[in-house]
């Protein structure tokens, strides 16, 4: 490959750049008067700055300079410097939930407090605990304690008033107590605790309270006729009563008040209409109706033009949103302001997914899973954003600097210096807002696409629905594996391989489920067990990243049939994932084609593929350029 | 009988290494949260260091559940598990610590033994 000819010019230096959303790439090559090309370095660095903006030009020149670094050269002998065209997409990403439990009445306690006291199943009137000395006996009462009490003065105070022989048959505590109230009582009874809310308990009511055995799961409040049963309810209101039953499946302990209009609902909210607009039609799809009717309706309008949520409700808005969003990250100094009018989706990713959310109206800080819809979009940007920073470039190094190619093309040309790989040959590049597939088909032509959602979608699914609320956290149980911290001294890996430490493990993690990041395991906060953040995480990748997979692979392949591709080599940072290539090999599998991860130029794995992708349409356009006056 | 096949001993339990000086408050809550999480404590007067952690340390040693529990004069507490380096405590609390923080501390030493994110 190394070839340099004396008679001629001699041998040129030119250095790839792609500058991507996180990591900006560079490689090194010199290149003969021949068009032969003699890689030399690479480099990788943090990009600074958004993408697209003259921000980059530090980390640019970061990448070239240890490039040349590697290689021994100086920063004089740079001939040309080739930066990416930027990928003219941006995403964006919006999350609605559809349903709601709203409790309209105080009625229900279904909280699962770590301790509770006793067992079985107690119903009678709420007494506030203060005001058990004047309770007449006979009467089954459920004694309401405040936070702050003693345990010993509510034991005592419930002992006095059950041998004055008043039928105290349960208790609704505030604090954490249960278990202390309990066993210094001379009648066991069931005791609910940790109710935060317990001012909110209605008193003078008719309430059942009750608490299952250790590692079982209560049996009465949970049955709608169980509840009739205990309420004396007649068909109509144990119909209206279900929902509360529900509710309280699968808990230890639980509170039920009668009031006379209690009821939890269990409403879907209007979220609104979304219409897409493309192939020469205009269709609408409910966004209750879920994300497999949406990406259906999606489908049939390939091409999309636009997409727009019908004005004043949950969807308008979504859109609304990221619109807005689009159009800041769009504008560029020095040039006038895109109108957000002029913004157009062209791209839609739906998927389902839940949102924990706490039940209003709940005195406990209960929590129900809440059904959701996110939605990725994506717009077209007709501006070149990479000129500014091919300038500036260009002055500091004192080189020329080219904007050359297509990304998708770019990435494709660096795609096929994976060892194993040929004509024809698809890349998908695995990115953060968007996933973009490209074919190389073996007569030379290049077909590109771009789909909404991706990495940063994984992260956000992973955020709700474990509840993390935290970016970072939702961001480190994506991209390393779980573990649980069994002792002190080990941690059990998510494949069950139990590991020894020397050192003993901080407190925070014990007995936690946690991420092995780099700078050590960091706890989930979570109650989650190992296996369900697993779940979460893995099937929030295969929502994302198989579902666009096979989505842009389509888009791009012979007929959109799936066999015809022959090469398929996963790209981008995502790609590095641990599993995410494993995820998309296997829904590939039967459709025979050949997948894996890039290994570009033989050494860089799934880097630098843009920047060495770049060198060789360089080296190209050289050799067309010698061979053509010497014809 | 099968229970006689091995030797009694003492039952297994957290133990509490408390100073004679130790406010009997602390010592009250202390137990209190470990008795909330269902683990028996054995409480023992302990003449001689005034250290929650060296305590704390010593009572884990001889648990047989491996975790103990320090009370030094002043009301400072200390929770150890038989594996720690001593300079190495699960949770340490000031002598002016709340109630809510001494619950804690018996709490923790319980979920140690039940093997629970202490919390």
């Amino acid at each position: 490959m190394t070839t340099v000819d004396p008679g001629r010019s001699p041998a040129r230096l030119v250095v790839g750049v792609d500058i991507g959303n996180s990591t900006t790439e560079a490689c090194l090559a010199s290149i003969g008067p021949d068009g032969s090309i003699t890689y030399l370095a690479t480099d990788l660095t943090r990009t600074t700055g958004v993408k697209g903006t003259p921000d980059n030009t530090a980390g640019a020149l970061t990448a070239v300079r240890g490039a040349l670094e590697r290689a021994g050269r100086r920063v004089g002998e740079v001939h040309t410097v080739l930066l990416n065209e930027a990928t003219p997409v941006i995403s964006g990403l919006a999350m609605e939930t559809i349903t709601e439990t709203i409790i309209t009445e105080s009625t229900m306690i279904g909280h699962n407090p770590a301790t509770p006291g006793g067992e079985g199943l107690g119903v009678g009137t709420t007494v506030p605990v203060g005001a058990l000395p004047e309770q007449a006996p006979g009467q089954p009462v459920v004694c309401v304690v405040p936070a702050g009490a003693d345990f010993d003065d509510v034991a005592a105070a419930v002992n006095a008033a059950v041998r004055r022989g008043v039928d105290v048959v349960a208790a609704v505590l505030a604090g954490d107590d249960a278990v202390l109230v309990t066993n210094r009582l001379d009648r066991p009874i069931p005791v609910v605790d940790e109710v935060a809310a317990v001012e909110r308990v209605p008193l003078g009511m008719l309430a059942a309270v009750e608490v299952a055995a250790p590692g079982r799961t209560i049996r009465t409040l949970s049955n709608s006729y169980g509840l009739a049963t205990v309420f004396e309810l007649d068909p109509a209101q144990t119909r209206q009563v279900s929902p509360v039953a529900r509710a309280l499946t699968g808990n230890r302990s639980a509170v039920v008040v009668r009031t006379p209009t209690g009821d939890v609902t269990d409403r879907r909210i209007p979220v609104g209409e979304l219409v897409l607009r493309g192939a020469g039609k205009t269709l609408r799809v409910d966004v209750d109706a879920g994300a497999e009717a949406i990406m259906d309706t999606v489908a049939r309008v390939q091409p999309l033009d636009d997409a727009h949520g019908e004005p004043g409700t949950h969807v308008g808005g979504m859109l609304a949103q990221v619109r807005d969003t689009m159009a800041d990250v769009m504008d560029v100094a020095g040039q006038p302001d895109v109108p957000v009018s002029e913004i157009a989706i062209r791209d839609v990713l739906a998927v389902d997914t839940f949102v924990p959310a706490e039940v209003r109206g709940g005195l406990a800080g209960e929590v129900a899973l809440e059904n959701a819809v996110a939605l990725a979009a994506m717009v077209r940007t007709s501006r070149s954003r990479m000129q500014l920073v091919a300038d500036l470039v260009s002055e500091q190094l004192g080189a020329a600097a080219e904007i050359g190619g297509v990304e998708g093309e770019m990435a494709v040309g660096g795609a096929l210096t994976t060892p194993g790989v040929d004509r024809p040959v698809a890349v998908l590049d695995l990115g953060g807002g968007s996933t973009d597939a490209a074919l190389l088909t073996r007569e030379g032509e290049c077909t590109a696409v771009h789909v909404a959602g991706a990495g940063e979608l994984v992260t956000k699914l992973i955020d709700s629905e474990l509840a993390l609320d935290d970016r970072e956290t939702a961001e480190s149980v994506k991209r390393f594996p779980l573990a649980k911290v069994e002792s002190f001294f080990h941690v059990r890996h998510e494949d069950g391989t139990v590991q020894f430490s020397d050192q003993p493990l901080p407190p925070h993690v014990f007995a936690r489920v946690v991420v092995l990041t780099p700078d050590g395991p960091a706890p989930v906060p979570t109650w989650h067990g190992l296996d369900h953040v697993r779940r979460v995480r893995r099937e929030a990748k295969r929502r994302v990243f198989v579902v666009n997979a096979l989505r842009a692979l389509r888009q791009v392949a012979p007929g959109a049939n799936l066999r015809a591709l022959d090469f398929v080599v996963l790209l981008g940072g995502s790609a590095l994932d641990f599993e995410i290539p494993d995820l998309i090999a296997d829904a590939l599998a039967p459709h025979g084609v050949v997948c894996g991860t890039g290994n570009v130029l033989g050494t860089e794995g799934p880097r630098n593929a843009v920047a060495s992708g770049l060198v060789r349409a360089h080296a190209a356009v050289l050799a067309e350029g010698a061979r053509c006056p010497a014809s | 009988m099968p229970g006689e096949l091995t030797a009694p001993g003492p039952r297994p339990a957290v133990l509490v290494y408390r100073h004679p000086a130790a406010p009997a408050s602390v010592l009250r809550q202390v137990c209190a949260g470990v008795e909330e999480e269902g683990v028996p404590t054995d409480v023992t007067d302990v003449p001689g260091p005034d250290d929650a952690t060296a305590l704390a340390h010593a009572a884990a040693g001889e648990s047989r559940l491996g975790v103990g529990i320090g009370l030094d004069a002043a009301g400072a507490a200390a929770v150890h598990h038989g594996t720690l380096p001593e300079q190495a405590p699960v949770l340490t609390t000031p002598a002016q610590a709340l109630p809510s923080d001494w619950r804690r501390v018996g709490r923790v030493a319980a979920r140690v033994v039940k093997h629970l994110p202490l919390v």
